[in-house]
């Protein structure tokens, strides 16, 4: 196996490479990036992120929580307030409301956390520092046989400096 | 649209040194300790040293030296409190709404409003429980298993505030710490010694990966989607606390979008006052432009509008209404014993404001700060005068009184500017002001599109 490492200076190159590779078949490839770009994110992967599932899960969890946990308490101890009845639902809505963001957001920074697979550790091999400054990075891992096809794909792509490792 | 001129000259290759041009500008002021800024942390931690001092005084002689007095038992710390509540809003509003607008020059404010935002809700926080007096029963606030079994009153404004605010603080803090992230990623790139070690554990393994940004992006996107209700939902339920009760003065439907409107205002106010002076001492200029400031000072113009308007129908429905307690409670604001804060909030807040209009003034820096710190005042004192004049006077004239801020008061207060300038002091060091991946994006944007974004 061989590692090809091209760096790009345009996300639109750089997406139109993916896009290339992926035509192609070589689906074993990692891209860096400094900022967010929609295009570089669709041409590695067009599949809807799963955060999404995180954030629904959270929500609902959320306003479960919020509305059982007043319903109960109020039940448990039964205070008449105000004429109200004692799991009165429409002042409830307010704390429903409130715990449903709460923990929609949690679940969002969970959703995050798993799904960007976020915790400290050691950053990839063919990490740079240029990825967090102006360029795009594309490792492509490739049978030995593929490494011409790739090098000469990327180079037509416009890639600033296109690299051989591990070969 | 042409981008700013800061964009166009970090684009040209021949300007752009090895690493970004916007990573070495915006890190710059996390670099060094230069004595003036050693001496305002300083002054800040001595205002809160002062401030948890004379905090230690009130608590063991009681809250009768903070001006609690019959029949005014919501002082200076209930005003403060929704003051800084509102200070928060700017920054939700910037962060998360002008997100979902796509408005893209918030990029370059967007870090900054966050980080006043969590400043100001962990200086809020501090109030409600100065004003327990027991400080120490703050944990009654929450609803907690106890032997007594008694739960707390879920039909209370007062609670139901508890669990906004502190939603509030728990999702801004979780949405400004997700937008850190790259950012952190990118100073621990290029950090030494400590400063990596911590850079490295907080930026969480980030590299930028495909998967990585799209998750943010998403995250991002969903965090916006729910803190957008959420913001409007907090100042709602802080107004509620008032006018659920019923108070001359205080019984008022227009209460909620009043107090959002006046949040973002006062908010936007404080975001202002402090950017100008980090743009000047950190020469931001090629990044914060006119462009961002004339975009705020229209926001400003436009909520000034919607506070003067609001204050009008106040007054038109206290006449309208018939009820004499209502026309008393209106009539002693603007002509009692405080129509001295009655005219500076309306004379702050939708007078001066009005100056907006002229399109030199709105990029013209120092009358901005000017303004900006007459609105804050101006929106200190809106909250005096809705707290102050309902209370002091109140149905029965046997319970009629006056209120004076105590010298206890007026310490906590500063206690508490000097907590969130020093929260402030010690971000500015710690992570870079502006969003270098968000203004990244405009700028490479802009690169690959021939200088159109």
């Amino acid at each position: 196996m061989a590692t090809v490492v091209s760096i790009f200076e345009l996300p639109s190159n750089t997406a139109s490479a993916i896009r290339k590779l992926k035509d192609r078949g070589f689906d074993d490839l990692t891209t860096y990036s400094p900022a967010p770009f929609p295009e570089i994110e669709e041409a590695e992967d067009a599949s809807p992120s799963k955060v999404r599932v995180f954030t629904l899960v959270g929500g609902l969890s959320g306003v479960t929580l919020g509305f059982l946990m007043q319903i109960w308490m109020s039940l448990e101890w039964p205070i008449k307030i105000a004429g109200k009845a004692f799991a009165a639902i429409p002042p409830f809505w307010i704390v429903g409301f409130e715990l449903t963001i709460l923990l929609g957001g949690f679940f969002t920074l969970f959703g995050l956390l798993i799904v960007g697979g976020l915790y400290p550790r050691k950053l990839d091999k063919h990490y740079s520092s240029r990825f967090s400054a102006e360029e795009f990075g594309v490792v492509v891992h490739c049978e030995e046989r593929d490494v011409s096809e790739v090098e000469m794909l990327m180079r037509g792509e416009s890639a600033k400096e296109v690299t051989v490792v591990d070969s | 649209m042409t981008p700013p001129p800061a964009m166009a000259d970090a684009m040209s290759p021949l300007s752009r040194p090895r690493d970004s041009r916007a990573n070495i500008d915006i890190m710059a002021p996390t670099k060094g300790a230069p004595w003036p800024y050693l001496l305002a942390l300083g002054l800040a931690i001595l205002g809160v040293v002062q401030g948890f001092l004379v905090l230690a005084y009130q608590a063991y002689v009681g809250l009768g030296v903070a001006g609690y007095q019959q029949p005014i038992f919501w002082g200076v710390y209930i005003i403060t409190f929704v003051f800084w509540i509102g200070i928060g809003h700017a920054g939700t509003l910037i962060s998360a709404i002008l997100f979902l607008f796509r408005a893209k020059w918030r990029n370059a404010v967007n870090r900054l409003a966050e980080a006043l935002t969590v400043f100001a809700v962990l200086t809020a926080g501090l109030f409600p429980v100065l004003h327990l007096g027991r400080l120490w029963k703050v944990y009654f606030l929450f609803p907690y298993p106890n032997q007594r079994a008694l739960w707390v009153n879920f039909k209370s404004p007062l609670l139901w505030d508890v669990f906004a605010i502190s939603t509030y603080a728990s999702i801004s803090i979780v949405f400004f710490y997700i937008g850190l992230i790259p950012d952190i990623a990118m100073a621990r790139d290029r950090a030494t010694g400590g400063k990596k070690i911590v850079y490295t554990i907080l930026a969480l393994g980030w590299q930028g990966t495909g998967p990585q940004w799209k998750a943010h992006s998403r995250s991002v996107l969903h965090l916006s989607g729910l803190a957008t209700p959420l913001v409007l939902s907090v100042h709602s339920v802080v107004s509620w606390d008032f006018a659920m009760s019923i108070v001359p003065g205080w019984h008022a439907t227009i209460f909620a979008p009043y107090f959002v409107a006046g949040a973002v205002f006062g908010g936007f106010a404080m975001v202002l006052n402090v950017l100008i002076p980090v743009r000047r001492i950190f020469r931001l200029e090629r990044y914060l432009t006119d462009y961002h400031f004339e975009n705020m000072s229209r926001f400003i113009l436009f909520t000034s509008i919607i506070c003067g308007y609001a204050y009008g129908v106040e007054y038109f429905i206290a006449w309208y209404s018939n009820v004499e307690f209502e026309q008393s409670s209106f009539w002693l604001r603007a002509f009692g014993p405080y129509w001295l804060s009655t005219w500076a909030m309306i004379v702050f807040n939708c007078v001066f404001p009005q100056l907006l209009w002229f399109k030199k003034l709105r990029t013209n820096l120092p009358f901005l700060f000017a303004l900006c710190f007459f609105i804050n005042l101006g929106m200190w004192f809106e909250r005096y005068v809705i707290i102050i004049t309902s209370l002091s006077r109140e149905f029965i004239t046997g319970s009629w009184g006056l209120y004076i801020i105590s010298p206890v008061e007026i310490a906590v207060i500063v206690g508490s500017f000097c907590w969130f300038s020093m929260w402030f002091l010690l971000f500015l060091k710690a992570f870079p002001v502006i969003a270098i991946a968000e203004v990244k994006e405009l700028i490479i944007h802009a690169k690959d599109h021939g200088g159109a974004h």
